[in-house]
């Protein structure tokens, strides 16, 4: 889990006002995404800023050139992005980046993980060191599969 | 029974410890209470009016000896020395400090325990009928499916912050004892016409504010499949359930706003799992996995099928308290020469469902004495002892009548489904405990209660229905008005047994009650019945031929402090 530094994070929200041009490192939120998608060229990578209202597999055709898709939390025990980062990788085998952000705490860390998010933008005043930690209680692994095991424990053991 | 695997022991204790992790940080301050919250739940805390309460899973209500007389120990030593079984078949403690749930917990882990999924918005312990794998019209043995969910349900990550709480229920048998049809889920056992094992899936069944019976989703699902099809239902539910209102997240409240959109979205979501999923596939339930977990659950070494039949007056005229204890307590059985025994958690003088670190101690040696160490929680909150065989049944008796266990009541008036209310829940509007007691102490006479014959009496101290009172053929709701207690009385709803008829909530009979008029307005409806009932007709039976009329006419007599609402 990548643990991102607000101060040192290049990645850049433009406000839904602003029209964006092409650069390196631009976070869009998803209606703008849309606004410039035609337009954007190839090789500048860009982010992708998704409500958890959004239907992930609408974007199955653009994300080849997405770098990085930002999920929101707008309340931590707001379960929707869970299914989109499941959806993201499992079916879509979407590999950038998939970055949790918005109302993240230490705790989500574990579910955010198996669900295949890979970078994180705690809460402010949230411990990284218990984060961290978090991330560490079940080494025996888990029953049911789930994105970084696809295979449950019943077929890890038949293998 | 299920037998804790080496994985499932570490697993617990892996729980156990990152629970004791957020404790601390909550108690050192790092945690809020407000985040620590949800952790909590999902481990089975909450926060009542004197101390926490905890809930403890007993997947598919079943339950060892040994982890009875742990329950037992760990009453005793933190708790007041109570316990209480809910209509989930799990158990509360109400009186464990919240410094001290850790230590706790790990004492329940050492008998293969937890309070996982127990509370919270996300899939909870899976139930079935109390009678699973020893009833003679069982089709299939719903266990092994119920231990597979709740291995696939226990830490799925994706589902642990779902709208709102998500109950799954399975049945086997021809009769239905586990209401699967007010379940979320609800999951029938069947097999096709090559005798092939499937699932019935019923979804959006609930209770609370708005009681909706579940819709059928599929009539026959291979059985290998099911936790794909779940995974299905509940990503769409996860992504579309409500939000905005506790009151309507209920997966009901999508299926009914959604109709059939939601099911063709649900079938969709399931093509594309198998289709195209890292691991769709894979969740396909090999039958070697079956087996395994099956295993489990076959018929013990020790039971011997005995022949020749049962015979209470074998030694002489058998004394009557013990033939009405066989006819109310004792229940068929899959084996000739057993019987499933009821041990009643409904008596004078204890809130129902409750029993003393005493009783759990008496239960756990009757239960190793008589039934090959194995209990069962009913879903109507009394324990069963499953393998007993007919030739010991008089020192079953003997030994529950001592335990006091041997009241001769299930099924009727005074084996009522009750939640702890108001007492013990900081969610209860009203207390249920003292019209628990008010009911069992009028309604004490044997005879009168035999006669009455078969009624469910179900009592919720608040919406969200933990005492099933929807279901009672005489259902009572406790409401808050003006911060005062308030009790609204249903009659003629259904669990979908067989007796109750198709499922269906109770009609309420009018404005509610005052706490001191329930005893007498419960009293007017029995009457009631008495007066319009036909030769061998049950009370709901009546309920449902006379309709709600003549019930209210009665209980408006009674009021007196709600006489002028009425």
């Amino acid at each position: 889990m990548k643990f991102i530094d607000r101060s040192t994070d290049p990645w850049l929200l433009l406000p839904d006002s602003e029209i964006a041009g092409p650069a390196p490192h631009r976070l869009l939120p998803l209606a703008q995404w849309e606004a410039v998608r035609e337009h954007w060229p190839a090789d500048v990578p860009v982010g992708v800023l998704l409500p958890n209202t959004a239907d992930v597999e609408t974007l199955a055709a653009d994300l080849p050139r997405i770098a990085l898709v930002a999920l929101e939390f707008p309340k931590w025990v707001d379960g929707r992005a869970y299914s989109q980062a499941h959806v993201l990788r499992a079916r879509l085998r979407y590999a950038g980046e998939v970055r949790a952000t918005g109302d993240v705490v230490v705790d989500m860390m574990p579910l955010l993980q198996r669900c295949g998010v890979d970078a994180v933008v705690l809460r402010e005043g949230q411990r990284q060191s218990s984060a961290e930690r978090a991330l560490g209680f079940f080494p025996m692994g888990h029953y049911q599969g789930d994105v970084l095991q696809p295979q449950p424990k019943f077929a890890r053991e038949a293998a | 029974m299920y037998q804790y695997t080496d994985f499932d022991r570490q697993f617990v204790r892996a729980r156990a410890a990152q629970f004791r992790d957020q404790l601390e940080r909550n108690l050192a301050g790092e945690l809020s209470d407000d985040d620590f919250r949800p952790l909590r739940l999902q481990n089975g805390w909450y926060i009542q009016r004197h101390a926490p309460m905890t809930r403890i899973a007993i997947p598919y209500g079943e339950l060892s000896s040994r982890q009875l007389r742990q329950l037992a120990r760990v009453a005793t030593e933190f708790d007041k020395g109570f316990l209480h079984f809910t209509t989930r078949t799990n158990a509360q403690f109400n009186w464990i400090p919240l410094p001290r749930a850790a230590d706790a917990m790990d004492m329940l882990a050492d008998a293969d325990m937890h309070g996982i999924q127990t509370s919270g918005n996300c899939i909870r312990n899976i139930t079935t009928d109390v009678f699973a794998g020893i009833a003679p019209d069982e089709v299939v043995d719903p266990r092994p499916y119920c231990e597979v969910i709740r291995q696939w349900s226990t830490l799925q990550p994706e589902f642990a912050f779902l709208p709102r709480k998500f109950k799954i229920a399975v049945s086997g048998a021809a009769e239905d004892r586990a209401a699967i049809a007010w379940h979320d889920i609800g999951l029938q056992l069947v097999k096709n016409d090559l005798g092939e094992v499937g699932f019935k899936v019923l979804v959006g069944g609930g209770m609370g504010r708005t009681p909706v019976i579940g819709s059928v989703a599929t009539e026959y699902l291979p059985w290998n499949q099911i936790l794909v099809y779940i995974e299905a239902i509940v990503r769409v539910y996860n992504r579309f359930g409500r939000r905005d209102n506790a009151f309507k997240a209920r997966i009901k409240i999508l299926v009914k706003a959604e109709g059939q959109k939601f099911f063709d979205e649900v079938e969709e979501e399931f093509r594309k799992i198998l289709a195209d999923d890292a691991g769709g596939h894979a969740h396909i339930i090999p039958q070697a996995e079956f087996d395994r977990v099956a295993a489990f659950f076959t018929r013990p070494a020790k039971v011997h099928p005995a022949i020749g039949g049962f015979d209470p007056h074998r030694t002489g005229a058998a004394p009557v308290p013990f033939l009405r204890w066989l006819d109310r307590n004792v229940h068929a059985h899959q084996v000739d020469g057993y019987r499933a025994v009821t041990l009643s958690l409904k008596r004078p003088g204890l809130p129902p469902g409750d029993v003393t670190s005493e009783q759990m101690k008496a239960a756990a040696t009757m239960a190793d004495r008589y039934s090959l160490g194995e209990l069962r929680v009913s879903h109507d909150q009394n324990l069963v002892l499953p393998w007993v065989r007919e030739a010991d049944l008089r020192a079953v008796w003997h030994a529950a009548k001592d335990a006091g266990f041997a009241t001769p009541n299930i099924g009727l008036l005074t084996d009522m489904i009750s939640c702890p209310g108001g007492d013990l829940c900081a969610l209860a509007n009203a207390r249920s405990i003292p019209i628990a007691a008010a009911i069992t102490e009028q309604f004490d006479d044997l005879d009168a209660l035999l006669d009455l014959g078969d009624i469910d009496l179900h009592m919720s101290g608040c919406m969200n229905s933990c005492g099933h009172h929807h279901t009672g053929h005489i259902g009572i709701l406790g409401i808050d008005k003006d911060g005062a207690e308030w009790y609204q009385v249903s009659v003629g709803g259904s669990d979908g047994s067989t007796i109750s008829g198709t499922s269906a909530p109770g009609k309420v009979i009018g404005p509610s009650f005052a706490a001191e008029e329930v005893p007498g307005v419960v009293q007017a409806l029995i009457d009631t019945y008495r007066e319009h009932r036909a030769a061998n007709e049950r009370f709901v039976d009546t309920a449902r031929r006379i309709g709600v009329g003549p019930f209210r006419t009665a209980a408006d007599l009674v009021r007196r402090e709600t006489a002028v609402a009425a």
